[in-house]
């Protein structure tokens, strides 16, 4: 007759680990926020998408496996909605040759106003400016800027997340850091011209 | 191997150098050319500069509603 009193248990144990996965969940918000917003074009489709996540992480907690990487988990689903949802938007790929190099941008500025410290050179660029070009790197490279560099995520985080190789996550991250500082050099030149 | 290509491998491990992604025999290999190399220890560091430049121009801060929003979503305790 103990039947009772175990299922009674085994309910009561489900919603202390389901409370705590909750709170765990709800403590990464703002980081997941953080990588919706460059994701996509507005605020609010950062906060439906956010909204989305929550609903579905909430609803599918039984699928996290306690102890492996919660943030990851969270963004997995959070890039797996962003392209359910078509939300990207419709971009040709960039297939303008990149001959530029990582330096290309110091050497841009450098020419544009004469050398000088380098710590202060990036103050010559404007934070609307880094927004706009971030906006405008192709979604498949900025995806991967953004888990790196805003979502602080390793190589192989990004790759299990966006599903991909990690030599596809460094391929995408170089390209992609050589569009957003060319996009930089461009804004940033033809402002000071 | 000529002082350029040098600069230029440097060039290529700069980003993943930043990354701390390098195995231990690379980084070594970029911190030496780094000490030694004025060109490139300028640009490695406007390079550090951009990364926190661009991380905190994008950093957005979540409204806060949106924190009570994500809340009411929790199960409800029965």
């Amino acid at each position: 007759m103990a039947e009772p009193e175990t299922d009674a248990r085994r309910i009561a144990e489900d919603a202390r680990d389901r409370i705590r996965f909750e709170e765990e969940v709800l403590e990464l918000s703002d980081q997941v926020y953080r990588v919706a917003r460059r994701f996509v074009p507005t605020r609010e489709e950062a906060e439906d998408l956010v909204q989305d996540t929550y609903a579905r992480a909430f609803r599918s907690w039984r699928s996290y496996t306690p102890g492996t990487n919660l943030r990851a988990w969270l963004m997995r689903i959070l890039t797996n909605l962003n392209i359910d949802r078509g939300r990207r938007e419709q971009r040709t790929p960039d297939l303008r040759p990149m001959e530029e190099g990582d330096y290309y941008l110091y050497n841009r500025l450098e020419e544009a106003g004469g050398p000088q410290d380098e710590e202060r050179i990036v103050e010559r660029l404007s934070q609307d400016g880094v927004v706009h070009a971030l906006a405008a790197v192709p979604h498949d490279f900025r995806d991967v800027i953004v888990l790196v560099d805003i979502g602080d995520f390793s190589y192989q985080e990004a790759a299990q997340i966006l599903d991909v190789p990690i030599g596809t996550v460094m391929s995408r991250l170089h390209r992609g850091r050589r569009i957003l500082k060319s996009e930089l050099a461009d804004e940033a030149v033809v402002e000071e011209a | 191997m000529g002082f350029e290509s040098i600069c230029e491998k440097c060039e290529e491990l700069i980003q993943p150098f930043l990354d701390r992604e390098l195995d231990e025999a690379e980084r070594r290999e970029a911190q030496a050319h780094l000490d030694g190399c004025g060109y490139c220890r300028k640009r490695y560091r406007f390079e550090e500069e951009l990364r926190r430049f661009v991380r905190q121009a994008c950093a957005e801060e979540m409204p806060p509603e949106l924190k009570a929003k994500l809340a009411s979503l929790r199960t409800p305790l029965l």
